[in-house]
């Protein structure tokens, strides 16, 4: 194992009390394997806490302050969530080439399966008992689907506007067919500019004129 | 095979730097770019392969079985590489988009457009999961014990905490004895 050889430090680990927190030495192969195990144990996703506790809590691969750092990077980006975290703590503990070894290690399990059983549809596709298998997969995806919308517009609803910038997005993509980056495109700056960050004087206008009876 | 290998490559980059609020928000041009442009299959294996797809993984993988079909007609092996290709031309932009950010994160960690970018692009991912949830439907909703099917999963994702992949096993178990 190369991986382990060109690092002097790691024999003299003092189990420091208030120094300030040093990534811990984490080898490839270690990554490899937690974000492997990750991959393969995927199924029907809430992962960003599973991951939180396996990497926080149990292994102290970094702390509570710095996992919730990287989600707030994550969900404004775009991409899966469960990839953009598993990037971040490659990269935070063994740089670039960690990176690239979480996001390897985190896909190719579901990669391969996903493959396999698209294999087994195309060749068995057609017959009635794949037929009759797949109406009832299909029937619990849509409501996945359905349940998936309560969630984001639970989270995404604030105020009139954003009922506005919901209906409006569906109605260009249903109606109009427009692409999602020309949705983003177009849509995106007009509610940022909406949600625009207000002066403070504002709030505390508000607040004056709220407290003087 | 290699124009199909640049088409693969070339909607995947776009759709992976799109993706904002997670791999369902693209599943509409998806569909359209897949069906009704490359012609690369049809409505309904375009849901079936997304059923299939939401068993395991990220939620994107739907992209690996798009990147499977658009090759199968040059074998399985070109298959196998089609979807390799898809994948990676849908998870590595993004990916290189958080090293860069999280690079530069600190100077605008404190910044209030954070919270207003947050906050601007939460309704339009509602919006186009909306309408992923529309073709969805539609080509999986197509008798009563379908839609029955189809609104206790919504159910139990709703009030419960049960493992949406249990439901798809017992959802296919089920189907498989009646609808046979």
């Amino acid at each position: 194992m190369p991986v382990e050889a060109p690092n002097p430090d790691a024999t003299p680990q003092p189990v420091s009390s208030d120094t300030p927190r040093v990534s811990p030495e984490v080898s490839l192969w270690e990554l490899v394997f937690f974000f492997g195990l990750i991959g393969l144990t995927s199924f029907g996703g809430g992962l960003t806490a599973y991951i939180r506790r396996l990497a926080v809590t149990q292994k102290g691969w970094l702390t509570d302050e710095e996992f919730f750092s990287a989600l707030a990077i994550v969900q404004i980006l775009p991409g899966a969530r469960v990839v953009g975290i598993s990037i971040y703590i490659g990269n935070h503990l063994r740089g670039l080439l960690g990176a690239a070894l979480a996001l390897l290690s985190i896909m190719m399990p579901p990669f391969l399966l996903v493959c396999f059983l698209g294999l087994l549809y195309f060749h068995y596709g057609e017959n009635s008992d794949s037929k009759a298998l797949l109406a009832g997969v299909t029937a619990v995806a849509c409501g996945l689907m359905a349940s998936m919308v309560f969630e984001a517009g639970q989270k995404s609803i604030r105020g009139v506007f954003d009922v506005v910038m919901i209906i409006v997005t569906f109605l260009l993509v249903r109606l109009g067919h427009m692409h999602v980056q020309y949705v983003i495109l177009l849509l995106a700056p007009i509610a940022i500019w909406w949600h625009r960050p207000r002066p403070e004087i504002k709030g505390d206008d508000l607040n004056q004129k709220g407290s003087t009876p | 095979m290699i124009q199909t290998f640049g088409h693969l490559v070339a909607l995947f980059m776009i759709l992976s730097i799109s993706a904002f609020g997670g791999g369902k928000v693209v599943l509409p041009t998806l569909q359209h770019q897949a069906v009704d442009k490359f012609h690369w299959m049809t409505n309904q294996q375009f849901v079936d392969l997304f059923g299939i797809s939401i068993i395991d993984g990220p939620s994107m993988m739907v992209v690996t079985l798009v990147g499977l079909k658009a090759c199968l007609q040059y074998g399985y092996v070109i298959a196998i590489l089609g979807a390799l290709v898809a994948t990676i031309a849908m998870f590595l932009p993004s990916s290189i988009l958080v090293l860069i950010v999280g690079r530069y994160w600190d100077s605008w960690k404190t910044s209030p457009w954070h919270e207003s970018i947050q906050r601007a692009m939460m309704p339009i991912s509602t919006g186009l999961i909306l309408a992923a949830a529309f073709i969805i439907a539609r080509h999986s909703i197509h008798t009563i014990p379908t839609a029955i099917m189809g609104i206790i999963a919504l159910c139990l994702m709703l009030f419960t905490k049960l493992n949406p992949v249990i439901m798809i096993v017992a959802a296919a178990a089920i189907s498989w004895v009646f609808l046979r």
